[in-house]
């Protein structure tokens, strides 16, 4: 079913790459090897990597009872439920409500149910306890997860496989930064940009530097259309493969490339002829990696996070490099870590950059932070 | 079967200059209206079998002239019979000295068979005894259908639809009507509405005395054949009244929408927390026998068990109509199980109802820069620094200071976008609700809709027994209705709301 996605001359290798969760993986049907051959662009080339599949796209061939889901979702509530506010103390963790409605969308992404409401018979007090469903993992399986959940930290996003960003689901894994909510205010912004200015759909390439599962490039590649073009770069080869089979899962590859490289390196040709650039670099400061909240510094990519010593390495980087590869009137838009290094860099890109950048602004997220720094080159 | 007393014996038309009918009828100067006057009359005189559009005959020139507008007046004394459709002298009424307009005249008289009996003849005094549906004569049959017509009738609010109707005909002979289009279509579509209304209950109403009439004739005339027909017709149309009874009780404008349900906890901790889950419980349950969708949008859990609130949307045809009936305070007395020492309780929960409306023109607009939008429950330095699954978002109506939350989403994107859409029903029912004080018409439904008092009392202990107090409809068995067993509630509701009120024939 997944190879569907790919045309013929992309071939991962697919299996499912812990084997500690999935003790019965040669029973899996998706556990195919296969040669990645198509080198994404002549810059470089991504070799074989490994894609694990998200939960809700596995086939449901495993079955169980109503009842045994029912004892799994009360075991995995108290668990949940035991956890209280123990983890919000500690490092700003999940607490035990938002623990229980990831347990329901797990729940959902495993049972093969009815569209609208997968696991309606679990929460409407269904009565047939002996009635069979069917499974996309199996039971004891699903119990693993959850004991990763709470007692790893291990965050949701890997448990599933997948992220729910704006519109789209998105499969992330180990090594892929989880798309954050707050970054789908870029695509809001690119939407507003775009819907004013139509030069700025098609005049010219996008570009989103470190893509990752790829999140910025789909939502803009989306809002671009069969006219666009969007291309997408990242170091890590495993960002680029997943960043390639999200791209191929929404059918983009037509308006989407991805290239693997460090920031604008794969970008050579397009110097000067950017229309859009868009960002998530890492940005946190080093020193406060250790000090993250369990999900992200024992699960996710350091690569993507750690942005050296004050946090604007790349950042500053990226700024450089977008005087010289947006074109006249080119839009930016970065994510940065907040008040201290928005106000750094609007007046970095206005005073030691002079004359190469104009309407330069910093914008907030929904939790008032100055998440953005957006603005023109000149 | 045309009936002969019914045929025109004499009549004459006479064509007046354009000039002279404007003045005649304070006409707008709209062509359309000109030539409907223009050919109505034939129109009527030419089709063979549309009694219902010959009103009764109206007496005007006789006694009734001085009541009319002195153009008309001076009209009538210049051109005396050669002005529009007589009838045994008598004046036609067909085409509107009330509201000259394109639409027929709503205020008909009311249709009866050959020898004069109405519908209301029939009902009243019990003429003829209704009997079970088995029990083949045609005279219980018809008072069945008869008694249905005045039921649904009442239920439509007749005298209101009338008046509602008279006010939108003015309204859309208005000539300049059309400038304001969003307004003129919202007329025309109500006008549209209102008037299908009328014209089925008007055309079920004729085809029973129709029925009566033919039954009649195929007795005199010992047609053993028509008769049979007609009998079986009239059981069809008695059937078919019991299904028109029930759609008319949801006649509301908003009635067919989908709708939010919204449920609070009372006062009294995990007891009323719980109290609140059951009845959201019951709300799904129910939801799903409808075979309607049912989506969480927001959800407070309690501390240890329960809710302290929560929303769900349903979605389906009539879901508002239905659900309204339940706005109101609900009273739950048990033994709790949160009381160790198995104390009974009191608790209340509370249900909102708030109607999702589908037509885009009717609803509010909502400026981008009056809201305020904000990342629900966020702490700390967010972005890169935090995995969180929660991306729950609370819209501001700056100027009215509605809010509106979603957290059941699984991405900021669609929490947005169902927060808007509640924060939209919220400020649409503010809208209506503002509406209604000027409207007094709508001041009933919005009653209604508002927290009201307490409505139902559920006793699981030391008896069994759920009672809606405001109809009195009780059931001996709490725990089919906690499983959505709600029909019966709402039914009695619905029906005892509208026909107890006598204005409304």
């Amino acid at each position: 079913m997944i190879l569907n996605f790919f045309p013929c001359l992309i071939r991962y290798s697919i299996f499912t790459p812990l084997p500690l969760f999935f003790k019965h993986q040669n029973l899996l049907p998706l556990s195919c090897s296969i040669n990645f051959i198509k080198p994404i662009s002549s810059s470089s080339s991504i070799s074989a990597k490994t894609i694990q599949v998200p939960l809700f796209l596995k086939p449901p061939i495993y079955s169980t009872t109503i009842l045994e889901l029912k004892k799994f979702q009360n075991w995995a509530k108290s668990l949940s439920l035991s956890i209280g506010l123990k983890f919000l103390n500690l490092d700003n963790g999940p607490e035990s409500n938002l623990l229980c409605r990831e347990l329901n969308w797990l729940l959902e992404d495993v049972v093969e149910g009815e569209e609208d409401n997968p696991t309606g018979f679990l929460t409407l007090g269904c009565s047939e306890n002996e009635r069979l469903v069917r499974m996309r993992v199996e039971m004891e399986e699903l119990y693993d997860l959850w004991k990763q959940r709470i007692e790893e930290r291990r965050p949701f996003q890997y448990i599933v496989g997948c992220e729910h960003w704006r519109d789209l689901v998105l499969s992330v894994q180990e090594g892929v930064l989880i798309p954050r909510p707050e970054t789908e205010l870029i695509v809001d912004m690119v939407e507003e940009l775009i819907l004013k200015d139509k030069e700025m759909k098609q005049q010219g390439v996008w570009v989103d530097l470190g893509t990752g599962s790829g999140a910025l490039a789909i939502g803009i590649g989306r809002l671009l259309g069969n006219e666009g073009r969007v291309i997408a770069t990242d170091l890590s080869p495993i960002a680029a493969s997943v960043a390639a089979f999200n791209v191929q899962r929404y059918n983009l590859q037509d308006v989407v490339e991805i290239r693997m490289g460090s920031w604008f390196e794969p970008l050579d040709e397009f110097k000067g002829k950017i229309v859009g650039l868009v960002s998530n670099p890492p940005y946190i400061p080093s020193g406060d990696i250790a000090g993250l909240q369990a999900e992200v510094v024992r699960h996710e990519p350091k690569l993507a996070l750690d942005g050296g010593a004050d946090g604007l390495d790349d950042l500053l980087n990226i700024c450089k490099g977008a005087a010289s590869f947006l074109k006249p009137g080119g839009f930016f838009i970065f994510e940065t870590n907040g008040a201290k290094q928005s106000k750094y860099l609007v007046n970095f890109l206005n005073i030691q950059m002079e004359g190469s950048f104009q309407y330069v602004n910093s914008v907030s997220d929904f939790a008032g932070i100055h998440r953005f720094v957006t603005g023109f080159r000149k | 079967m045309m009936n002969n007393s019914l045929k025109m014996k004499s009549f004459s038309v006479s064509l007046l200059q354009k000039s002279s009918l404007r003045s005649l009828f304070h006409l707008p100067h709209h062509p359309r209206t000109i030539a409907q006057l223009l050919f109505s009359p034939f129109v009527i005189s030419e089709s063979k079998t549309t009694v219902p559009y010959i009103p009764q005959p109206y007496n005007l020139l006789k006694s009734e002239i001085s009541g009319v507008s002195s153009d008309i007046q001076t009209t009538i004394k210049e051109h005396p019979s050669t002005l529009l459709l007589f009838y045994n002298d008598f004046l036609l009424p067909t085409i509107g000295f009330r509201h000259f307009c394109s639409q027929p005249l709503v205020a008909q008289p009311q249709p009866q068979t050959s020898d004069g009996l109405t519908v209301d003849d029939i009902v009243a005094n019990n003429r003829w005894q209704i009997l079970e549906e088995t029990a083949s004569d045609w005279k219980s049959h018809a008072a069945s259908i008869a008694q249905s017509i005045q039921l649904i009738k009442k239920r439509l609010q007749w005298k209101q639809l009338v008046v509602r109707l008279d006010t939108l005909l003015m309204e859309l002979n208005k000539p300049n009507l059309w400038d304001d289009p969003v307004h003129a279509g919202k007329i025309s579509r109500e006008h549209g509405l209102l008037m299908g209304k009328m014209k089925e209950v008007n055309g079920f109403e004729r085809e029973l005395l129709d029925h009566i009439d033919m039954l009649k004739l195929a007795r005199e005339e010992n047609d053993n054949e028509l008769e049979l027909e007609s009998m079986k017709a009239l059981l069809k149309m008695r059937r078919t009244a019991k299904e028109k009874e029930l759609e008319a009780l949801l006649s509301g404008e908003q009635d067919s929408c989908s709708c939010f349900i919204e449920v609070q906890a009372g006062a009294g901790g995990t007891e009323s927390m719980d109290w609140a889950s059951m009845i959201m419980q019951m709300y799904k349950m129910w939801a799903q026998r409808c075979g309607y969708g049912v989506t969480v949008v927001d959800e407070m859990c309690g501390d240890i068990a329960g809710i302290k609130r929560a929303t769900i949307k349903v979605d389906g045809e009539y879901a508002f109509g239905y659900a309204k009936a339940e706005v109101g305070v609900h009273r739950l007395v048990r033994i709790s199980p949160f009381d160790s020492a198995k104390r009974r309780h009191t608790s209340f929960a509370a249900v909102a109802v708030t109607p999702i409306l589908g037509d885009a023109s009717s609803r509010v607009k909502i400026n981008e820069s009056d809201l305020q939008i904000e990342r629900f429950r966020s702490g700390g330095p967010g972005g890169q620094h935090a995995n969180t699954t929660e991306s729950a978002v609370r819209i501001v109506h700056i100027p009215t200071g509605v809010t509106a939350t979603c957290q059941n989403e699984r991405s900021q994107h669609l929490n947005k976008a169902m927060a808007m859409s509640v924060l939209q029903s919220r400020l649409d029912q503010l809208e209506l609700a503002r509406q209604a004080q000027v409207n007094a018409q709508y001041t009933q439904s919005l009653t209604e809709i508002s927290w009201g008092n307490q409505i139902r009392t559920y006793v699981l202990h030391p008896y069994r027994m759920v009672k809606d107090l405001r109809t009195n409809y009780e059931v001996s068995d709490p725990d089919s209705v906690l499983e959505g067993d709600l029909d019966g509630f709402i039914m009695s509701f619905l029906s005892a709301s509208i026909d107890k009120d006598e204005n409304n024939l």
